[in-house]
């Protein structure tokens, strides 16, 4: 772990700051799976409920009724509780492991809406999207250090880039259904998110 | 070696919840046997981590915040206490699975293989057998495909995109060789003619979206048998 700079103000102070955020948040995370600590679990309810919350009410053409959010920061925060003791903080910021439980929840959500009365359980959403299996050994360095790089790589995308990409995550949508709704040919929208990716691994690897 | 890899923008839809369920299950026994593919799915989800971090907080409407942590206490305190820490291979995912061809399958799909116990093979022609597997889900379908060694699967033509990966053996057409772990995406229209390596069977799961039309006279009698029927 790198020495923490004194807080000098500037461009770099913000970078700290932020890093050492986000260990508070993965520490938090270990205490709580660690520990089942209930003070650790409240301070990480207090700062994701509201930012699940923002996640889900900047998605367009969405209901954003306020019920549903509440419902949807229940279930994702009551996955946390349950699955802190997986999480691993070498291998995810704290964020980012949010971010994969929202997502499956989101999923499961979909899923039980569409679902036809005659189609069994099957598969469930962790046998598909879980990354507890993973063992690799870290292809990237710190993951601290990656989420900074992915962050200033994100900011310094072209808007029309950012665009697409905020799309895709924060709506939930397709390529398809993003090159329907923006009028644009699907292969524009493919290239757009290839030339944001390309830049953000430029961005982890410089 | 793994050879061809789901592309960045359908690592991107699986990554953000978009991608459909049936893609995503091929695309997730992919990335099980690729460390490049797993390592390319990390930067994807820390974007997604990264937008959730810098999303604007809003606050609950209807009750204080307060409330809604209360509620979710009282919903764990309700819950026994058993953390989720199973392990990926504690459960039903370890059945053993007899037949050799599945020995090394990767974990999701040993999970399918224990959803769908008896695979019902049908040959669907010289050389070539097809099991089809529940998936809970209905707009695709997803199967098993068996080429026996040597065997050339009768030539082909997609009215669908096709997903295959391929899990035990090889095959090769006009385009290479494919190897465990590889992964092809057919778009429709794209004509190809797979054969089995001589020395094994080859195994391949795979998900249709529109009826595969054979061309050819084995196309006329075989065709009308490959219909979707999403199970």
């Amino acid at each position: 772990m790198a020495a923490t700079k004194p807080n000098q103000g500037g461009a770099s102070s913000v970078q700290v700051t932020d890093q050492k955020r986000d260990d508070e948040w993965s520490g938090l995370l270990v205490r709580v799976g660690r520990d089942r600590d209930r003070q650790a679990f409240e301070r990480l309810f207090g700062h994701f409920a509201p930012l699940i919350r923002g996640f889900q009410f900047s998605r367009g053409g969405q209901s954003s009724a306020p019920e549903a959010a509440d419902e949807l920061v229940q279930e994702v925060m009551f996955r946390v509780w349950t699955k802190a003791p997986t999480y691993r903080p070498e291998k995810a910021a704290a964020s980012t492991w949010v971010f994969t439980i929202m997502r499956n929840c989101r999923i499961d959500a979909l899923r039980k809406s569409s679902r036809q009365p005659a189609t069994d359980e099957s598969l469930n959403v962790e046998d598909i999207w879980d990354d507890s299996q993973d063992e690799q050994p870290l292809v990237f360095l710190q993951q601290t250090r990656n989420q900074h790089a992915i962050a200033a790589g994100l900011e310094s995308l072209p808007p029309e880039q950012s665009h697409v990409i905020e799309k895709a995550y924060v709506e939930g949508k397709s390529h398809s259904e993003i090159s329907e709704e923006l009028g644009l040919p699907l292969g524009t929208v493919k290239s757009r998110v290839r030339l944001a990716l390309k830049k953000l691994q430029s961005t982890i690897s410089r | 070696m793994i050879h061809h890899h789901p592309d960045n923008n359908l690592l991107l839809e699986y990554a953000s919840g978009s991608l459909n369920w049936a893609h995503s299950l091929v695309v997730a026994a992919h990335i099980q046997l690729c460390p490049q593919c797993a390592a390319q799915l990390k930067l994807l989800n820390g974007v997604g981590g990264n937008l959730l971090a810098s999303a604007t907080p809003t606050p609950s409407l209807v009750c204080e915040e307060g409330d809604v942590f209360s509620k979710l206490m009282q919903r764990i305190d309700q819950q026994p206490e058993t953390a989720d820490t199973r392990c990926p291979d504690s459960d039903r995912g370890t059945r053993p699975v007899r037949d050799p061809i599945f020995a090394s399958v990767p974990p999701v799909v040993r999970k399918l293989l224990a959803d769908n116990p008896v695979l019902q093979w049908r040959r669907l022609s010289k050389g070539l057998k097809e099991a089809r597997l529940k998936t809970g889900q209905s707009e695709r379908e997803v199967s098993f495909h068996r080429i026996a060694p040597g065997s050339k699967v009768a030539e082909h033509d997609h009215r669908g995109r096709e997903i295959t990966m391929v899990l035990y053996g090889s095959f090769s057409d006009a385009d290479g060789v494919y190897t465990p772990g590889d992964f092809l995406v057919r778009e429709p229209g794209e004509v190809h003619r797979p054969t089995a390596t001589q020395d094994q069977e080859c195994l391949c799961l795979s998900v249709v979206e529109a009826p595969v039309a054979l061309t050819g006279l084995i196309g006329k009698i075989v065709n009308p048998f490959l219909s979707i029927k999403p199970q």
